[in-house]
């Protein structure tokens, strides 16, 4: 009790320090109530191991591994007692407050039913039953409870859980230790392709089953092991499959989906190549949706009740917004709040009128910028999406903002209604848009939007383009010995380009589906820069080998046409002949090349 | 073989159109060494033919013997590597290429390659002609910084290479180049002796050429030799004997654009936009530079013009000339100007018919 006293008085001396814009709001409460929280920095720094979840589970959880060498005792060190649980403060929320019940979970209720009578129904039929795969996929990604639904379905059920997690990677000097050692280094693929032989062949039957003879066992596999390159992935694969074709015991595979933040990854796209493939092979996939908010703000306010801290209700929906769906993220976060509640607020508030945020919902949004990069993760948009929103155009029907009086004005034909979407920058920070791609796919998508009739608009629209083009055509120039110029016009360029898209675009046509194209422009420059090979070559042929080269445009405007006519007579010529073939020989190589550069197109992006 | 190739003067003094420029050219490479030389004038005035006819007045015979090469180079750029690919032609005793192909990185090329070049300096047994010749094309496209470093290379290499500079413009060569080279300006062939070239390869292939038709082909050509020899031999494909008022078949490319001109004119709209820019596409893919495009395109539009919008149009062909040659995409600038004319051609159309 005198340590907490002891923190709370030097909480006060803090404020002592910086009288000036003292806040008085709410976060004077959870200062002093919240002290259960507050850890010393110095015990905060418990060893927690990279790498290994410690499934604390509630006792009715009957907890198992899998052993990998060291795995064992690294458990038999660590393992936490479910007693001590609760009231050891320097635990972190998200283990803490782990749902106890079905009831707890904030997934989705139709969700966890669907898991939870597909492992019932696995249990209680005959195991020998041909024809069904007893492997169920799990998909969403990170932070919206997967794990937890399996665990808390397996205690539900009754059933074992025997999970594996993916081991922690070798690094180098550890490697280097080991084999002077005289370790044998097995790559953790292959542990875990003898791990899955293993559950094939011979089911469950380890060591550390300690003699519970129950007969419901649910095996989990936690994330897959990471694979390099195509080989490995390709390894990884086939085991999975075997798995899947031949496993008797239930199994959850758990796949954390990566998914639209990079999708140019290719990773995320093997990720996706293996669902498909294991699914193909009889597994079952249920995949999660991000959790909503409403469900966050749940789960939130009954941590906050539990930890005695009371954070207000914007709060808490701030936080849950910015988690984007990953509840093990937002709880991070309402500890990370709670812990500190006024530093980063004191800095804030310093450059605003200091007003408390329960009675000005207003100056919160205001912070909601500021918020999300302390708390939030950072949004992200594919690209198209950004497009999408550019192009659509969307924006009020009636400017609703009144106007400021010394606000500057415009003519009446220059003034556009407001966007109903967040300014174009940052919609092109989330979209990690470069500036150059950007352009290009507007410029080649924009015209569907623009109306039949608005013809001004669209010059509007393609003399911004231009604009956009002559500042990167700049960067471009001073390319490497500035790098700091070069990226305020890459995003200059960016933001004429997004903006005069948006602002000339003022009579875009009715909204309809519009398929967004790749820019043909990228295939038309490849294509014309081989042709242009391709004619230097051939007309050195052509001339009989005279000893000079000839311009590109002289050849495309002058040379190429005349032969063509004169292609005709020189039919009969036997010269000629092989040349033609060669040309024909040409295009075809010129459609496969574009062929595959669509291909490489497409992977970049 | 085209005629163009075939009828080539091969030696300076073979040539008929510039005979006091190739007099001159051979007294100045008697004297064994040679400066380095720009030579510049407009397209098919003969600037090519002289510089070859020149090299083989140094080399002899075996400056013919060629081989074209279209090489990758690898460039270490400090931070990373550069990859170009570029075709060069070369003797032993020259190295020809058009260092602005590979188009902003030209600086590259020449900061690099032609140093490479020209620090490998031929060995002759007899140890004379001790220097290496590079042909540099199109050097007038050449980047502000290609330039200078190409100033640099000429200083410091010029005891072992010569430079021979090929351009349209001098205008667009920097001084500080120009002054280290000897100028040879090659005017475009007046029309009386396009007239003469034409004659004597008629006389060659042995035709009959009606009185006027030579003039005719020369007048279509705007001097220049080249398209005036192509377009002979095109002639004499589609028919022959010749009439005088045979119609001179006009380059697909010009039709191209004279289609897309009618195009413009029908319909004025986003979709007849995005028609137009396929076109244009169709062009590019073909090689045809932009400048000639845009040019072309106006030249149509003009002659379907009203007069007093005219003025107007050859202000904005101007202005987006201007844009594409700062910018880098030319496409986003002949849009724009496509989209400029059809927003005034549409609001002129409305003024006037209602």
């Amino acid at each position: 009790m005198g340590k907490r006293n002891n923190i709370v008085i030097s909480s006060s001396d803090d404020e002592d320090y910086e009288p000036s814009s003292r806040l008085t709001r709410s976060y004077q409460k959870p200062k002093s109530t919240s002290s259960l929280t507050r850890t010393n920095p110095s015990r905060a720094k418990k060893p927690r191991l990279p790498g290994f979840r410690l499934t604390k589970q509630s006792s009715n959880v009957d907890e198992m591994r899998l052993a990998f060498r060291d795995f064992d005792e690294v458990l038999n060190g660590f393992k936490v007692s479910a007693g001590s649980r609760r009231s050891n403060p320097k635990e972190l929320w998200v283990d803490k407050h782990k749902p106890s019940s079905l009831e707890e979970l904030a997934v989705n209720k139709k969700k966890v039913e669907e898991v939870k009578s597909w492992f019932e129904e696995r249990l209680m039929t005959p195991k020998d039953e041909v024809g069904r795969s007893s492997v169920l996929i799990l998909s969403g990604q990170a932070g919206v409870g997967k794990s937890a639904t399996v665990h808390l379905i397996a205690s539900k059920i009754g059933a074992q859980l025997c999970e594996w997690n993916t081991p922690t990677p070798t690094i180098w000097q550890e490697h280097v230790h080991n084999s002077s050692a005289g370790m044998k280094y097995t790559s953790k693929l292959d542990e875990f392709e003898n791990f899955v032989e293993r559950v094939r062949k011979y089911g469950l039957i380890s060591s550390s089953l300690n003699g519970n003879s129950k007969s419901s066992i649910i095996l989990v596999i936690d994330d897959l092991p990471v694979t390099n390159g195509r080989s490995a992935f390709e390894r990884l694969q086939r085991c999975l499959v075997l798995l899947v074709r031949s496993t008797r015991v239930p199994t959850a595979i758990l796949v954390t989906d990566y998914g639209n933040a990079d999708s140019s990854d290719l990773t995320a796209r093997w990720l996706e190549e293996l669902q498909l493939t294991l699914e193909s092979a009889g597994a079952s996939k249920v995949a999660f949706n991000p959790i909503t908010n409403n469900s966050i703000k749940k789960t939130l306010s009954r941590i906050c009740r539990q930890e005695l801290c009371n954070v207000a209700a914007e709060e808490i929906d701030l936080i849950a917004r910015a988690s984007g769906g990953d509840i093990r993220h937002a709880i991070t976060s309402l500890q990370l709040f709670c812990l500190k509640p006024n530093v980063e607020l004191d800095l804030s508030s310093s450059n605003s009128t200091p007003s408390c945020p329960k009675e000005n919902a207003n100056v919160l949004n205001e912070f909601s910028g500021g918020f999300s990069s302390q708390y939030g993760r950072d949004e992200t948009l594919t690209l198209f999406h950004a497009l999408g929103k550019f192009l659509h155009n969307k924006r009020d029907t009636e400017n609703v903002v009144a106007l400021d009086q010394n606000a500057f004005r415009v003519g009446e034909k220059f003034s556009r209604l407001p966007f109903k979407m967040d300014s174009p920058e940052k919609i092109l920070c989330q979209a990690h848009g470069q500036s150059r791609p950007i352009t290009d796919f507007l410029h080649e998508n924009v015209l569907d939007f623009v109306s039949d009739e608005a013809m001004d608009d669209a010059w509007a629209v393609a003399s911004y383009l231009g604009d956009a083009d002559l500042l990167l055509a700049t960067s471009r120039r001073t390319l490497n010995r500035h790098s700091e110029i070069e990226n305020v016009l890459q995003s200059a360029a960016a933001s004429v380009a997004v903006r005069g898209v948006l602002y000339g675009n003022f009579h875009p046509s009715p909204s309809r589906w519009h398929a967004i194209r790749k820019p043909k422009l990228w295939q038309i420059e490849q294509s014309s820069s081989h042709n242009q090979n391709e004619m230097l070559r051939q007309r050195f042929m052509e001339d009989g080998g005279s000893s000079s080269l000839s311009e590109v445009s002289v050849i495309a405007t002058e040379y190429r046409p005349v032969l063509k006519w004169v292609g005709y007579r020189k039919a009969r010529d036997v010269e000629t002949h092989e040349s033609e073939d060669e040309s024909v020989k040409r295009m075809s190589i010129d459609e496969e090349e574009s062929e595959i550069s669509d291909d490489d197109d497409i992977e970049d992006w | 073989m085209l005629w163009v190739d075939k009828y080539r003067p091969k030696t300076l003094a073979q040539v008929i159109v510039h005979e006091d420029i190739a007099q001159n050219l051979t007294k100045l490479v008697t004297e064994q060494d040679c400066p380095h030389l720009l030579f510049y004038g407009p397209s098919g005035s003969g600037k090519k033919t002289l510089i070859m006819a020149l090299l083989r007045q140094i080399f002899g015979p075996s400056a013919e013997k060629v081989k074209v090469e279209n090489r990758n180079w690898k460039i270490d750029a400090g931070s990373r590597t550069i990859d170009l690919e570029l075709t060069t032609l070369a003797s032993t005793n020259h190295v020809e290429l058009s260092p602005s192909d590979v188009g902003f990185q030209d600086r590259y090329i020449v900061q690099e390659i032609i140093k490479e070049m020209a620090k490998n300096r031929p060995i002759d047994t007899k140890g004379k002609k001790g220097f290496k010749v590079l042909v540099l094309n199109e050097v007038d496209k050449l980047s502000r910084e290609a330039q200078h470093s190409l100033r640099r290379t000429m200083e410091k290499y010029s005891a072992s290479c010569r430079l021979i500079l090929c351009c349209n413009s001098s205008s667009k060569v920097t001084e500080a180049i120009r002054s280290r080279c000897l100028n040879i300006r090659i005017n475009a062939p007046s029309a009386e002796q396009i007239v003469k070239v034409l004659e004597f390869v008629g006389k060659k292939e042995g035709l009959q050429l009606p009185s006027g038709f030579a003039a005719r082909i020369a007048e279509k050509s705007n001097r220049n030799l080249r398209r005036a020899i192509l377009s002979f031999e095109t002639c004499r494909v589609q028919q022959y004997p010749f009439t005088s008022n045979q119609a001179i078949p006009p380059m697909d490319w010009e039709e191209y654009i004279s289609e897309i001109a009618t195009d413009i004119m029908k319909e004025q709209s986003p979709k007849r936009l995005f028609q137009v820019r396929g076109k244009v596409y169709e062009l590019l893919i073909n090689c045809i530079p932009p400048e000639i495009v845009l040019k072309r395109l106006l030249h149509e539009l003009l002659k379907k013009l009203d007069a007093e919008l005219k003025h107007e149009i050859c202000h904005w062909a101007a202005y987006y000339e201007h844009r594409m040659r700062l910018g880098q995409k030319a496409i986003f600038h002949i849009e724009a100007f496509v989209a400029k004319f059809m927003s005034i051609y549409k609001a002129f159309l409305i003024a006037t018919f209602g």
